[in-house]
């Protein structure tokens, strides 16, 4: 008995351990960043905690230059293109776990196979393509070529969740009196609301940070901030100091979006929709 | 209130046949049991009738609407499906009152909360409209699946299996419940089942259906005592009716029935002897009644040994082994038997029930002027 409880508490403490390492190993350049993005630049090498604090690296990114501009070019495309996703792949994931049609098992590897190539091998036929089309260096083509980003990963979660509910659910609401679109919005998304949310936020993530399509499809009307962070790492001089501020504005709605739903983020990757 | 006509449904699901020629009519206010073993196709048909599923060919007619092109919201149809198919993200209460809530039976607040109340007293749910469907036992949750088909007053009932996982308590005071619920409510109502008792005691009419196809529509009367196929006599009763193989032969200006076994013949009772016509191989159905058993040798009785005893509560099953075809019947709880014991089997004539041996189909019965038709 007493035995069983020491090694119970042994095993609680080494996973405690465990954590506070990981947290250290993750957290640890983040806090290093914040630092750096106070010191003035002659202080970057040569002290750690002991520095005259200083907002210029702050003032300098924020006004002048793009990084602002960049920052609300980068929040439009994002939000435009998890919004595409989810009207276009919310409906398709319904139809791929409802419906039979042929072919239906090929259709919805084909929307997973656009993941399997990497971004560099097809940036330069679709370079070729936006410049055809007129849609280099615009909001609408950028929007366009991110939702595939996070499309294809968004509907094969939210079809797996479709497929977890009963179709009898759908036909009892039927009988009940309800129409297809009551049925959908009153039945059917509450119940696949945790895998779209996270899924919908990995989206936004994987877009916002991007940095191929960006580099490429768009110069200077249009640039997300990954490429607009890029122009710090200058040709003659390094201000790893602003280099530090752009990382983190860059990483600030990710975190703040991680803490909002954290909730579903675990739940919706892990449960299905329907328990018991 | 509606009277249910299917005509000539057939429904296939890409290679397999679920319906074959389907005809049925269920009367206004009817409660009719449909019964068949799994995979019969009784949940199909229901789907059929409640517009979940269409008809390959076929018509279904209320009344004298035509019903196969109508959305099943607009057929004011309610129905108990077996895996429940409740709301998981809503309480029991929210669940029973949905329907009430929706366009088309929409219902003031203070309305709903008095036939939710209602008719989860009659269930015995009172207690548990707070708690959520994953909260809930099977049995709970079939039950909240009947409150929320009992909470409106629909044209047509349709319950599949709704108390096939209540226990059997439970189970015998739904059965009751619902009978008196469905006379009260005066509608027609589609009752879907395996459990034999359940349909012999509920339903004004049985349909047996097998693999798609209507084998019989009638009382319960009529399928027990005159089925019209072997399969049909098997369903019914609890312990399976035995079909003795016999000979039909011409003694006297009589028929007389000879089995297999020796000195177990008799002349076949004189008005089944008119149905019979000129069949030669029969299967003599025989339930508990038509057999007699002594423990002392008798003319006319065969020797057997007890294969089996079976007590069940207040009676007991006896199979015997008569010449290696195992036979069943039920005897009084107070009349002992041990395994391999000697015991004397004989028959009854008018309680037997004549089918055809080729067929399978229905021939005649003592008490009975013709055979019955499909």
């Amino acid at each position: 008995m007493e035995q069983k409880k020491i090694s119970e508490k042994a095993v609680w403490a080494v996973g405690k351990v465990f954590l506070v390492f990981f947290v250290i190993f993750s957290v640890s350049p983040i806090i290093w960043t914040v630092i750096i993005s106070f010191k003035g630049d002659n202080e970057i090498f040569n002290t750690f905690l002991r520095f005259t604090p200083t907002l210029e690296n702050y003032t300098a990114v924020l006004t002048t230059g793009n990084y602002v501009k960049a920052f609300m070019d980068n929040l439009i495309i994002c939000i435009g293109a998890v919004a595409v996703s989810v009207l276009v792949g919310v409906p398709a994931a319904y139809a791929l776990a409802r419906y039979q049609f042929r072919k239906k098992e090929d259709v919805a590897f084909t929307i997973l196979s656009f993941k399997f190539a990497p971004e560099i091998l097809v940036v330069i036929p679709l370079y070729k393509i936006f410049m055809s089309l007129h849609l280099y260096d615009t909001y609408f083509g950028m929007i366009w070529i991110y939702q595939f980003i996070g499309m294809p990963l968004l509907i094969w979660i939210v079809r797996s969740y479709f497929e977890d509910i009963p179709v009898e659910m759908e036909k009892a609401a039927e009988l009940d009196g309800y129409s297809w679109f009551e049925i959908f919005f009153k039945m059917l998304l509450p119940l696949v609301r945790p895998g779209l949310v996270a899924s919908a936020l990995l989206a936004f993530i994987y877009c916002w940070n991007s940095f191929t399509f960006g580099l490429m499809l768009c110069s200077f009307n249009v640039q997300p901030i990954t490429v607009a962070a890029l122009t710090y790492i200058g040709s003659d001089t390094f201000h790893y100091g602003q280099i530090a501020v752009a990382a983190i504005i860059a990483i600030v709605p990710e975190i703040i979006l991680c803490l909002c739903i954290q909730k579903h983020l675990v739940r919706g990757l892990s449960f299905g929709a329907v328990k018991g | 209130m509606a009277k249910i006509t299917l005509e000539h449904i057939t429904k296939t699901f890409g290679k397999k046949t679920a319906l074959k020629d389907v005809s049925l009519c269920v009367e206004d206010g009817e409660f009719l049991v449909l019964f068949g073993p799994a995979g019969a196709g009784k949940t199909t048909l229901l789907n059929m009738i409640a517009g979940i599923d269409d008809p390959d060919s076929g018509n279904i007619w209320f009344d004298d609407t035509p019903m196969n092109f109508v959305e099943p919201s607009n057929r004011d149809v309610a129905m108990v499906f077996e895996n429940y198919a409740l709301y998981p993200q809503m309480p029991v209460y929210d669940n029973i009152a949905s329907p009430l809530r929706s366009r088309k039976h929409r219902t003031d607040e203070a309305g709903i909360r008095k036939e939710v109340e209602r008719v989860a007293a009659i269930t015995g749910m009172s207690e548990y409209l707070e708690r959520r469907p994953s909260q809930l036992s099977n049995g709970q949750r079939q039950r909240v699946a009947l409150c929320r088909a009992l909470v409106r007053n629909p044209n047509v009932f349709l319950l599949d299996e709704p108390i096939a996982h209540l226990d059997a308590k439970l189970r015998n005071a739904m059965r009751k419940e619902l009978k008196l619920m469905q006379k009260n409510l005066d509608c027609t109502s589609i009752y879907v089942t395996h459990d034999f008792t359940e349909a012999m005691s509920l339903g004004d009419r049985i349909a047996v259906i097998r693999d798609g196809e209507i084998l019989q529509v009638g009382t319960n009367e009529e399928v027990y005592y005159r089925p019209a196929w072997e399969f049909v006599a098997r369903l019914f009763g609890e312990c399976e009716i035995n079909m003795i193989p016999a000979r039909i032969e011409k003694r006297n200006g009589r028929l007389w029935a000879v089995t297999r076994w020796e000195g177990v013949e008799f002349p076949v009772p004189v008005d089944v002897e008119r149905s019979l016509g000129d069949v030669a191989e029969v299967d003599l159905g025989c339930r508990t009644p038509a057999l007699a058993f002594s423990r002392e040798p008798a003319a006319g009785y065969v020797r057997g040994s007890v294969y089996s005893v079976e007590p069940l509560g207040n009676k007991t099953e006896l199979i015997v082994d008569v010449q290696g075809d195992l036979i069943r019947f039920i005897i009084p709880v107070d009349t002992k038997f041990g395994i391999d014991e000697t015991v004397y089997i004989g028959l009854n004539p008018e309680h037997i029930i004549f089918f055809d041996q080729k067929t399978e189909a229905f021939l005649a019965c003592h008490g009975e002027e013709t055979g019955t038709e499909v």
